[in-house]
């Protein structure tokens, strides 16, 4: 399987905290920094509390697949043709539920991709930054 | 609002292509004027217009590429194509009619499909999806709809072979459409062999890429009687929205396919006074098999969870007993968002469509899905 490469946009601080997580070996989301309720993906503003302040939390390693699918023509602009078979999760983490964090399928070893399957969350590398990575964990 | 009050008086179209020579003005003057010749009318007779912002021209370009007289009023809806063309539309030019701001509004819609930058690009520009998801891989619409798919099928089961009855369905009914965009015919082997492109979704189970525009033209019912077809009325208009932004919408939904399809619907029904059981045929937004799919349980048509087994049983085929998507929808017959399924609702209801048309057609229900919004229209021959 392949790891689809494209650019993150650092200079969209917003999602800053995500990256700096990945490079930590962390699986990083978004929190209402004053009651702690999840808000992810990070918006401008939070619903309802325009001058609220978002803050990054943990939210540890184990989780499950929401749902996925496996990529075998890439919609990304450029030329993925070397990238794919890639298979994209929405990996809900038991930390944080109702957050689901993009990334890929790692690790698999024949396994199928599965709504609702166990994961374990890694961070790989995707050229010049990382991704996150979510590999299946033995029943 | 009540039902009955106004009524699609003209339509039309350019042909369906994989790939133009025109562009999108162009596109969208042809289709407006064949509308207002099918209608009976010249570019004079129009004085209201509902453009949209998803196809990229507003009311005064659209104005003076046809030569018309007097702009009295225009409108764009805040939803995208599928929404704005199958229902909203209707909702606000029956709006203006009532409120004598306008005699005849039209209503435009022409897609480029092929223009740089591809039909994904608008994606690409908004900040959760290029922060978090490209980097991913998640990105473009077959991919966003494909983990719905599989959701789908985790959730109420769905083999192969009941998923490809959808795409079979539009197919068969395209082959004896003259003006479809592709007329060859589809088995189980050949949607076997279209091009995979999203786990579970074939390139079979996507909308065409067509470059075409299509127009049509709302009038009062009472106005449309001194005109040339059958009065085609809008009997019940539906919309639904969430809030949802399209930048959340794919991945953080709680149920990511379910659309606002339910309550515009119900609210459709109500308006016109019919249940579905009262519908001759339906035209649903495919977008997607599985939005497909979706729409039409949203619809009544089936049961919720049934509506890939729908299919695969054969009641939306010809010669079924509930006739979807009779032109061949956006998957076989042409993708123009929404419009150009409205358009073929219309024409079953004047009853002329030779081969393929639907006998004694007089009730039929239109679905249109646009991101996170939902129309449906039900159009009745009065």
């Amino acid at each position: 399987m392949g790891v689809p490469i494209y650019p993150i946009r650092i200079e969209d601080l917003l999602f800053q905290g995500f990256y700096d997580g990945l490079a930590a070996g962390e699986l990083r989301v978004t929190a209402d920094a004053e009651t702690g309720e999840w808000v992810w993906y990070p918006p401008e503003v939070i619903p309802g509390k325009p001058d609220a302040k978002l803050e990054w939390r943990s939210v540890g390693t184990e989780g499950s697949a929401y749902s996925f699918t496996t990529v075998a023509r890439s919609l990304l602009p450029g030329d993925h043709r070397e990238e794919v078979p890639f298979t994209v999760i929405l990996f809900e983490p038991d930390a944080a539920p109702g957050v689901r964090v993009p990334g890929i399928l790692i690790d698999a070893g024949g396994v199928e991709p599965a709504c609702g399957m166990r994961l374990r969350f890694r961070p790989v590398e995707a050229g010049d930054h990382w991704i996150a990575g979510f590999a299946p964990v033995p029943a | 609002m009540h039902g009955n009050k106004v009524a699609i008086t003209g339509v039309g179209e350019t042909p369906f292509l994989r790939k133009g020579e025109h562009g999108v003005m162009q596109m969208v003057a042809r289709a407006s004027l064949a509308a207002i010749a099918d209608a009976g009318l010249t570019p004079k007779d129009i004085d209201g217009y509902i453009s949209n912002r998803y196809s990229g021209h507003g009311a005064d370009e659209i104005a003076y590429a046809i030569g018309a007289g007097e702009r009295r009023f225009c409108a764009e809806p805040d939803s995208a194509g599928g929404t704005a063309t199958t229902g909203h539309a209707l909702l606000l030019a029956q709006l203006a009619i009532e409120a004598g701001l306008a005699r005849h509004v039209l209503v435009t819609y022409a897609i480029q499909s092929t223009k740089p930058g591809g039909v994904y690009a608008f994606h690409a520009r908004e900040p959760q999806k290029a922060g978090l998801e490209m980097p991913a891989g998640f990105y473009g619409q077959p991919t966003y709809f494909a983990t719905m798919a599989n959701r789908y099928a985790h959730e109420f089961g769905m083999t192969e072979e009941e998923q490809a009855a959808v795409p079979i369905t539009y197919r068969a009914w395209a082959t004896i459409t003259p003006h479809a965009q592709r007329r060859e015919p589809m088995d189980l082997e050949s949607y076997r062999q279209s091009p995979m492109i999203s786990t579970p979704l074939r390139a079979a189970d996507c909308c065409l890429t067509t470059d075409a525009g299509c127009a049509y033209v709302v009038s009062a019912v009472e106005t449309a009687r001194d005109m040339p077809h059958p009065v085609v009325a809008v009997q019940g208009v539906g919309l639904g929205f969430n809030n949802y932004p399209q930048g959340v919408l794919f991945s953080q939904k709680p149920c990511t396919f379910d659309y606002p399809g339910s309550e515009s619907a119900a609210q459709a029904y109500a308006m016109a006074g019919v249940d579905p059981k009262d519908l001759d045929l339906a035209q649903v937004y495919d977008g997607f098999t599985i939005s497909a799919i979706v729409q039409t349980e949203m619809l009544g048509l089936c049961e919720r969870g049934e509506g890939a087994r729908f299919y695969a049983a054969g009641h939306a085929r010809p010669g079924g007993r509930m006739p979807v998507n009779t032109s061949g929808g956006h998957m076989s017959g042409g993708y123009v968002p929404g419009i150009n399924l409205l358009i073929e609702g219309v024409r079953q209801l004047r009853g002329r469509e030779g081969e393929r048309q639907v006998p004694e057609a007089r009730l039929c229900a239109v679905a249109g899905l646009g991101g996170n919004n939902h129309a449906t229209t039900i159009l009745a021959r009065s």
